[in-house]
């Protein structure tokens, strides 16, 4: 069956009224669960997948597959609105998207990450259903050394994130590294700064770490600044509440940039959305003719982390679907569903189950179309939540925050830790540290480190494999291109606005 | 002047991070560093314990060197800090009381106290934010989306 | 007091023996929690729903049974918080071979598979060694000529070093005199990528995770760590028929309760987990993941997990493990 043909055959069974409906309840119920930081999408597929059994292996896919991208479109809703990502790939959408919010934007930079989520969602669908196989190839291609060099770039985009001071913001990113690295190590199961904690033998969550240090963090500073009932301006009008066309426009390379790299790094087993968004953003601000206003509500650091994110799920699909590989957690129980179903995920999937790969690739499309109808209306709704007082939206926003972290694990003691990154955050948001490296550096580090010493084990201790391969080469010397950005003009000005 | 900068924020901060440095360097030393099958446990902290006290150094060296004079002497908003502290402890004290008392019941009374002490809002205000929030928290989810909350001995 | 516990558990095991089913005395009378080590999607977790699904199902139970992910330390976490729930009959847990090992090596995982009430063992995962379908290995023995010809430059990729697929590493390091590289990724899908695009040459891998890619042709089984051989692998041989009698490190996951489990509720839960073995919904999920059925009552499941625990002991040391218990 050529392309063409398998999603003619696709479109024809995700249109049967049936799959239309259950596509639409999956996309419903993942928004819901990406606004909820208490409910991830992986348990809520794993709940729901008992009542799949008796639904077409089709329609069961379908629907639990809305899930996994309804979620990352909803995930940015109360990073934007209250600052508290609503799923770990939405935490960089807290960065600019607040600061949107902070200026009576908040309807627009609603607006723009779901367009931009549709943009980029649509571009990883169509690359999944055109080339899925040789980009599978290229995500196997990837080894040790290259995710490496990923991830350092990745770390090397700090000095953007860093502010005012890159001295502070190197010590906030070397915090992150050792925040991360708590734990067991996965090589040695030598347990690493866990203070005879039992609880802390699995390390800290990610979800902890950025609800305290941006969520929990913003409300102590409001507290603090003593800002009066109405926290947010909201502007009257449906018209100023959605993104007018100098935004659109200003966000033009984000859309572009969103989805190649989301799509990309989604493709591989070893990253993962969070990791995606944070260099797409990294990316927009290395290429931005005005690197020193990210940080102060540009929609353009809202479009590219959102793009990022979406375009992800287009790659992830594609180990998952052609070899049967999930690369994270959600992706894992899509499998597990699969077999229960009967389906066989793997190489002849595609020839053996046409009905589902290419019923599941038309219905990715539709889903996309519907949670932009989805989304769309509800930005002036949501954008309402910012007129409730203060004394009773403070309150919310820490119940929503202990429902976040405790649904991580079902444990208290992660709603303590919770407390005590929100109090960190206070202390270096007063001390003029900037928070951003930190949560970088405790997403990359643990991946870097990994794929470092998985490198000089397959060297045997040999550090040339790390340029002796092209693509991990090319990164590595973008990696130090990128350390040496601030000596542009461009960026001087960073600092002559910041001191 | 002396004095003042010992109270200086970037002083204090950098003395933390020192010291959190050493830590990270002399614990992770006592792991393998470099073991025969590759780079070992210990290998990553020592390298970011070292780079963090040369930094922490940096930053305080910079303070006695260079930008005493740039950042205008704005008095500490202590007032703010009491109001964000009290916030943190009620906030700590109810995460506390969640095994004993179950999630809805603190989470409604931290809306009372904030409302009576940090906000200053009248009793029936603050009585009827805390009463109605974590009602509608139980409603939400609870009732409609099932999530599994701390519960305390009465069972919610 | 430990006496009385061996005591009544011994009783409440003559009782389970004697008198089948339905006279347990003992009833659940609100939800009951099943604790899974891992999350959503992950091994433990997937044969938990399953578990729950399969009961559901047959309707064998009369009260709602909730998989709860105690996420964390390879089982540490989920086994200090049964720990904590001493003689409460509404929590269970599911355990694997790393509520063994993590104790043994993690000196905070300080709670032993044996102070807990072992109910049920249920199965044993098996596993098969495989290399990429172009590698020039043909057989086992081809295989292990050469990690022995070229000492520390062959690569394996696998989970931690706790985990089944080193200890099989271990266990034929000894045999074979031949050393390669062990290299942990820690999730299954990037081991499988790693072997996949041809940065390692081996790896030991669950069946179900290996069937679809085996069938097309992208990798090839050399052995299977069994006893015997599995029925969907009829034409590969065991690692002892290719020639390698080596203990199979075993993968075994089954039911466990808190301490001081009353000996009513274990038997009525050794009575659900009977009859939920023999539901269709369990056999056709041990069908469709390839595991093997293993069904074990509260006395030989303990026996089996100290005999078990003595072996791991062994090859750990073996391969170099600090042991800290």
């Amino acid at each position: 069956m050529d392309i063409f043909a398998g999603l003619a055959h696709g479109f024809s069974v995700a249109l049967m009224p049936s799959n239309l409906l259950w596509c639409l309840v999956g996309c419903f119920l993942g928004t819901i669960v990406g606004i909820l930081p208490g409910l991830g999408p992986a348990a809520t597929i794993a709940m729901l997948l008992p009542m799949t059994y008796s639904m077409s292996p089709a329609s069961g896919i379908i629907m639990l597959t809305g899930i996994y991208y309804g979620a990352k479109y909803g995930g940015s809703t109360t990073s934007i609105l209250l600052n508290m990502p609503g799923e770990s790939s939405s935490v960089v959408t807290c960065i600019d998207g607040y600061q949107m919010a902070r200026k009576g934007r908040a309807g627009a930079a609603l607006g723009i990450a779901a367009i931009a989520s549709f943009i980029a969602g649509s571009f990883g669908i169509i690359a999944l259903s055109l080339m899925a196989p040789p980009i599978a190839a290229f995500a196997l291609s990837f080894s040790s050394p290259e995710y490496f060099a990923l991830m350092a770039l990745g770390l090397a985009l700090v000095v953007l994130l860093a502010g005012d001071s890159l001295v502070k913001g190197l010590i906030a990113l070397l915090v992150g590294l050792w925040l991360t690295s708590i734990g067991t190590d996965l090589f040695t199961s030598q347990s690493r700064f866990t203070f005879g904690q039992t609880s802390l033998l699995s390390g800290l969550d990610f979800m902890v770490v950025a609800i305290g240090v941006f969520a929990i963090t913003e409300v102590l500073s409001s507290i603090s600044d003593q800002e009066e009932t109405q926290v947010l301006p909201v502007p009257k009008g449906l018209r100023n509440l959605l993104p007018n066309w100098e935004e659109l426009k200003a966000c033009r390379f984000a859309f572009a940039n969103g989805s190649i790299v989301g799509f990309i790094i989604g493709v591989l087993p070893g990253a993962g959305a969070s990791i995606a968004s944070f260099i797409s953003y990294g990316i927009e601000r290395a290429f931005s003719r005005h690197p020193e206003k990210f940080g102060t509500g540009l929609p353009e650091g809202v479009a590219a982390p959102e793009g990022a994110n979406n375009a992800d799920t287009g790659g992830a699909l594609i180990p998952l679907l052609t070899l049967g590989i999930p690369g994270g957690g959600t992706t894992a129980i899509l499998l597990s569903a699969l077999v229960l179903w009967g389906v066989k995920p793997g190489p002849l999937m595609m020839t053996e189950s046409p009905d589902v790969f290419w019923g599941l690739v038309a219905s990715l499309y539709i889903g996309n179309v519907m949670l932009l109808i989805l989304n769309l209306p509800m930005v002036p709704l949501f954008a309402q939540i910012l007129r409730i007082p203060v004394y009773i939206l403070h309150p919310i926003i820490f119940g929503v925050s202990v429902i976040g972290a405790y649904s991580v694990a079902g444990r208290v003691f992660d709603v303590l830790m919770l407390a005590g990154f929100g109090a960190l955050g206070f202390a270096m948001a007063r001390l003029k540290f900037p928070v951003a490296p930190l949560v970088l550096g405790f997403v990359l580090g643990d991946a870097m480190e990994r794929a470092l010493r998985q490198s000089l084990m397959m060297s045997q201790g040999d550090l040339s494999i790390l340029i002796s391969r092209p693509i991990s080469a090319g990164m590595l010397i973008f990696a130090v291109g990128v350390l040496f950005l601030p000596l542009l003009p461009r960026f001087r000005r960073l600092k002559e606005a910041a001191g | 002047m002396t004095k003042s900068i010992f109270r200086d924020g970037d002083v204090i901060a950098g003395a933390l991070t020192a010291a959190l440095g050493t830590y990270i360097t002399v614990t992770a030393a006592r792991w393998d560093v470099m073991g025969p099958e590759g780079p070992g446990p210990g290998f990553f902290p020592v390298g970011y314990g070292i780079a963090l006290i040369i930094l922490s150094l940096i930053l305080i060296f910079q303070r006695f060197t260079a930008a005493r004079h740039t950042e205008e002497d704005r008095p500490f908003d202590w007032a703010g800090f009491r109001r964000a502290a009290i916030t943190w402890v009620a906030f700590t004290a109810s995460t506390g009381l969640m095994p004993t008392i179950g999630f809805y019941i603190s989470f409604g009374l931290l809306t009372l106290f904030l409302g009576l002490f940090v906000f200053e809002k009248p009793l029936k205000k603050a009585l009827a934010a805390g009463v109605l929030s974590a009602v509608g928290f139980y409603l939400v989810f609870d009732m409609a989306l099932d999530v599994a909350l701390p519960a305390g001995l009465l069972g919610f | 007091m430990n006496r009385r516990i061996l005591l009544t558990t011994a009783l409440a095991m003559g009782a389970a023996l004697l008198a089948p089913a339905a006279q347990a005395e003992w009833k659940p009378t609100r939800p009951i929690e099943l604790v899974v080590h891992s999350g959503p999607g992950g091994g433990n977790d997937v044969m938990g729903r399953a578990l729950v699904a399969a009961i559901d199902e047959a309707k064998l139970s009369p009260v709602r049974i909730q998989v709860s992910n105690k996420v964390g330390g390879g089982g540490a976490t989920a086994a200090s918080y049964l720990a904590d729930k001493k003689g409460d009959p509404h929590v269970i847990g599911i355990f694997t071979s790393v509520w063994i090992t993590n104790p043994l090596v993690q000196q905070e995982a300080n709670v032993s598979i044996r102070e807990l009430t072992p109910i049920s063992l249920m199965v044993l995962e098996p596993a098969l060694m495989v290399v990429r379908a172009d590698s020039p290995y043909k057989t086992m023995t081809e295989l292990m000529d050469a990690a022995k010809a070229n000492p520390g430059k062959m690569k394996q990729s696998g989970g931690s070093p706790l985990a089944r697929d080193a200890l099989v590493r271990t266990v034929l390091q000894a045999k074979t005199g031949g050393r390669w590289a062990f290299i942990s990724f820690p999730s299954g899908g990037e081991r499988i990528s790693a072997l996949l695009g041809g940065h390692v040459d081996m790896m030991v891998i669950e069946p179900q995770e290996a069937g679809e890619l085996i069938r097309s042709g992208k990798i090839r089984a050399l052995a299977q760590v069994t006893e015997s051989r599995l029925p969907d692998f009829k034409d590969i041989p065991t690692l002892k028929e290719a020639g390698f009698d080596v203990p199979n490190p075993p993968q075994p996951r089954g039911v466990i309760g808190p301490p001081g489990m009353a000996p009513d509720v274990l038997a009525y839960y050794v009575d659900l987990i009977q009859r939920a073995n023999k539901s269709p919904g369990w056999q056709k999920f041990l069908r469709d993941g390839i595991l093997e059925e293993k069904l074990l009552g509260p006395k030989e499941t303990l026996e089996f997990l100290t005999q078990t625990e003595t072996q791991m002991r062994g090859i750990l040391t073996e391969s170099g493990v600090k042991l800290v218990r």
